[in-house]
């Protein structure tokens, strides 16, 4: 799979054609920082002083530096897609170097990140158990009823939420044989079959 | 078994041959057993055509005293002997105290279980349900390609008639440290239940 730019997007990133690789790496620093914490203006500006441009071409390199290692993650592009893809970009053989090892290196960061503003479910956080039995109420003595108390922890958009529940020992049993269950089919043929095929 | 001087003065009212029948204490028994039992049975005395010769108040008073008995000889899982003599206090004749014990003493197991049943408790797991999807992309990731079990807890909440369900999803990951988890305590269970 490769990238397609648009006209736009190729005007933006042809402003770090022949840039020293230094200032490249730079300009990597400071977009995967934009990515982690969103921008700040104010480092267009000084870039702008230092390199003798205009702040808004500073502003554009790094928007289109952000674009392209947020699409190709998102992509999950592998090594030789993502050099084909930004080969039609006029870049020189170390700037293309110099983008793919940033790329390789925080292409992890940045599906984290993409992960995280993605839609979530509440899942399954932590999971505690404490085991008694019931030995008299106030509507009925001598009894001895065994139960045990979960404390069950889930998660959505990081916010977490704990929840009390009991059981018996009869359900207890039943509902831990059928997640194992649910567990061993990941492990069946078929939807080994399907993960195989869905690359 | 403790019962107050009111509530033994109501039993002694449904022992007394003068004010109930014997047909009518033994259906009177069977009416206080069906009444705890089941809903549609309760307070369904005034209307029986076995109680037409009796006093109305009289039957209201040797009702509540049986109903009394009952509960009470349940709750405290009292034995036979128990129930025997405070029947004999209430001066019950033998006859009376074994028809008692016969027409309850089957009953009792049945209402200790409703009895049982009144408590407070979590919402109480009695099913699951799961269902296993694989995770492809959304619209900011391609390529998620991960396996995302939802689990669906069936829960029953005293007080409710309603089926309730806890839900939450799972990587396989986390699934494992679930079960894992549900294991140790299965496993913690039978160890008690065995030693």
């Amino acid at each position: 799979m490769l990238l397609v730019f648009e006209d736009s997007h190729k005007e933006h990133l042809s402003f770090l054609v022949g840039l020293e690789p230094e200032v490249l790496r730079e300009f990597c620093k400071i977009s995967m920082n934009f990515i982690r914490k969103g921008t700040n203006p104010k480092v267009f500006q000084g870039a702008a002083q230092k390199l003798g441009v205009s702040a808004e071409s500073v502003q554009h390199g790094v928007e289109g530096l952000m674009y392209l290692l947020t699409e190709s993650s998102k992509m999950m592009l592998n090594e030789i897609d993502f050099q084909d893809s930004i080969m039609t970009l006029g870049f020189d053989d170390d700037t293309r170097t110099t983008l793919l090892e940033v790329y390789l290196s925080q292409r992890k960061d940045i599906r984290d990140i993409l992960n995280e503003v993605s839609m979530d479910l509440p899942h399954y956080h932590n999971l505690e158990w404490r085991f008694d039995v019931q030995l008299s109420s106030r509507s009925l003595r001598h009894q001895v009823s065994p139960s045990i108390l979960l404390q069950l922890q889930t998660q959505e958009d990081g916010e977490k939420k704990t929840q009390m529940l009991q059981t018996d020992p009869v359900n207890l049993i039943h509902l831990t044989s059928v997640l194992e269950e649910a567990l061993q089919e990941m492990k069946s043929g078929y939807c080994r079959r399907i993960v195989r095929n869905i690359k | 078994m403790e019962l107050g001087s009111s509530i033994l003065e109501n039993i002694s009212v449904a022992g007394d041959a003068a004010h109930i029948s014997d047909k009518a204490f033994i259906s009177l028994v069977q009416a206080a057993c069906q009444g705890v039992l089941l809903e549609e049975h309760r307070n369904a005395v005034a209307e029986n055509p076995a109680f037409k010769d009796t006093d109305k108040a009289i039957l209201k008073e040797a009702y509540s005293g049986l109903v009394t008995l009952i509960l009470e000889a349940a709750k405290h899982d009292s034995s036979e002997q128990n129930i025997s003599s405070v029947l004999e206090d209430c001066k019950f004749t033998t006859d009376r105290i074994s028809s008692f014990a016969k027409e309850f003493l089957p009953q009792k197991p049945h209402v200790q279980l409703l009895l049982g049943k009144i408590s407070s408790s979590f919402p109480h797991i009695v099913d699951v349900d799961w269902r296993l999807d694989y995770y492809i992309k959304n619209n900011h990731l391609e390529k998620v390609n991960s396996a995302v079990y939802l689990i669906s807890l069936k829960t029953e909440v005293p007080g409710s008639n309603d089926i309730q369900e806890v839900q939450f999803s799972c990587s396989l990951e986390q699934l494992q440290d679930l079960v894992g988890k549900l294991k140790d305590a299965t496993k913690c269970m039978e160890k008690l239940t065995q030693g």
